[in-house]
């Protein structure tokens, strides 16, 4: 019956896993990545329908990942202004209990300075350098520019690098 | 904070583009001329680099494994999979009706009170998940059409009898269906036939919840007396339609419509012959134990042969 839907599978083999490790890396959860990527892939399903039949559905689908995670982002932050509680949680500072369990200790450290990026610079970063996807796409996913989404990649990567620099012996250079 | 040359500002942005492998060829050139005299951006080109390795690394970490979740996910869409129902909503000659199917089959034909999913009663119900898909119902509504214009007798879709409420239901409206085109019986005589000869009132509530109303030709069923009685809450307009469609002669006007008895041919149930309203084996009979029959052509179609008795093959009623 309703045409385009025995694609869906495909869709899911093709991409599930890259859309939950997508999740999981800024989540910085599994159970965060599972439940996610489960909207995700419902989200899709209910829209595959509509889209054309040219469309990118990778980006298609990044793009509906980083609204479901920018919406679950909103509700966790209502819960946390529910429960004061939540005053042990450093504003800002995504909760990952395993989110190092996640990464091989090196990677780690990058992983955390990205966890503090600004919520734009950190999904354009992991979209571009993690994921690949060019700007157009990280734009439409981001709901800016291109060049507005390259911004926050180039922004990210300034901080990331000073950021290890500050975790470096002090140097000339390490303030520049 | 020390103070930047203007040249190394002016560069930074290639420099950086460079480092991540973006820039372009002429910023490259830029960038490597920059490099050859200025040891500090060299320095900071390096650390740039240097990122780019820990990206390499964080790169080929892998994520959680994601195969619990996608099996649920799967699980998942096959359950939504069958709750989702393809409908249209289309401007028939009976008013606007909604037709709605599934991957099985046909699930829903529903008279509107307006052209609008909004007001369809499939759209409030739980459990079920519509998706307006004119493309997938648009050729059912032709088959309607030519039914509803005479153009052909049987709607046989495959159908999906999930919104049927029942054991008992399913059986009064498989009798239902068995009825031919062209044909009435009495809500006790399709009582009869399902077994339940003391509740004709439970048949009639079976048939009220048909959802598949022109499909299942409820409207084959009338009161005791022949009166159209219950259709589509009060649409025995509808009803009457549908009957004058298929040639079953109506009388009584408006008020109180009934089919015209004596107008009609005449079979009991299991015979294999039709008769005049008039012969005597029959003619007496109580509209329970009989099928009446618009038409010869009706009755023949059903596969019956004239009575040899009364002859309605030489003396028809009408011409």
């Amino acid at each position: 019956m309703v045409r385009a839907e025995d694609g869906f599978e495909a869709v899911v083999a093709a991409h599930h896993a890259e859309i939950h490790r997508y999740l999981a890396r800024v989540t910085g959860r599994a159970s965060d990545a599972d439940d996610l990527s489960q909207e995700t892939f419902l989200r899709a399903f209910r829209a595959h329908g509509t889209l054309s039949p040219d469309a990118n559905v990778r980006a298609w689908l990044f793009a509906i990942a980083t609204n479901v995670y920018r919406n679950h982002l909103r509700s966790e932050s209502r819960r946390r202004r529910a429960y004061t509680a939540a005053a042990e949680q450093p504003a800002g500072a995504p909760d990952r209990p395993d989110g190092t369990a996640l990464v091989r200790e090196t990677a780690a450290r990058l992983d955390r300075i990205v966890a503090g990026l600004p919520l734009r610079q950190r999904l354009a970063f992991t979209l571009r350098k993690v994921h690949d996807l060019d700007y157009e796409t990280i734009g439409t996913s981001l709901a800016c520019s291109a060049e507005t989404a390259r911004a926050h990649v180039f922004q990210a990567v300034r901080k990331i690098r000073r950021a290890l620099d500050e975790a470096r012996p002090a140097g000339r250079e390490a303030s520049r | 904070m020390s103070r930047i040359p203007p040249g190394c500002r002016a560069i930074e942005p290639d420099l950086v583009a460079i480092a991540v492998g973006e820039g372009s060829a002429a910023a490259a050139v830029a960038v490597v001329g920059h490099l050859e005299q200025c040891v500090p951006c060299r320095e900071t080109f390096e650390r740039y680099r240097a990122v780019e390795a820990l990206v390499a690394e964080l790169r080929r970490v892998p994520g959680p494994d994601p195969m619990a979740a996608r099996a649920e996910l799967e699980s998942r869409l096959v359950d939504l999979r069958r709750r989702r129902l393809a409908v249209g909503v289309f401007a028939s000659p009976l008013g606007p009706v909604l037709l709605a199917r599934s991957e099985e089959g046909v699930v829903a034909v529903e008279y509107l009170q307006a052209p609008t999913l909004a007001s369809s009663r499939l759209a409030r119900a739980t459990g079920a998940e519509l998706v307006e898909d004119r493309a997938t119902t648009e050729g059912l509504f032709a088959d309607l059409l030519d039914y509803l214009e005479g153009r052909r007798t049987r709607l046989d879709w495959p159908l999906d009898l999930r919104r049927v409420r029942g054991e008992f239901h399913r059986r009064v409206l498989q009798a239902a269906a068995a009825l031919p085109y062209g044909a009435v019986t009495s809500y006790a005589g399709l009582a009869a036939r399902v077994g339940v000869p003391q509740a004709p009132r439970a048949v009639a509530q079976a048939l009220r919840h048909n959802p598949l109303p022109i499909v299942i030709p409820c409207h084959r069923v009338v009161g005791s007396d022949g009166d159209l009685t219950g259709y589509a809450g009060d649409r025995l307009d509808l009803k009457r339609r549908l009957l004058g469609v298929e040639g079953v002669p109506i009388e009584g006007g408006r008020r109180r419509p009934a089919v015209e008895r004596r107008a009609m041919y005449v079979r009991p149930f299991e015979d294999s012959e039709y008769c005049l309203p008039t012969c005597e084996s029959v003619g007496r009979r109580p509209l329970r134990e009989l099928v009446l029959f618009g038409s010869r052509r009706a009755a023949e179609a059903a596969g019956l042969a004239p009575c040899r008795t009364c002859r309605p093959d030489l003396h028809p009623l009408r011409p």
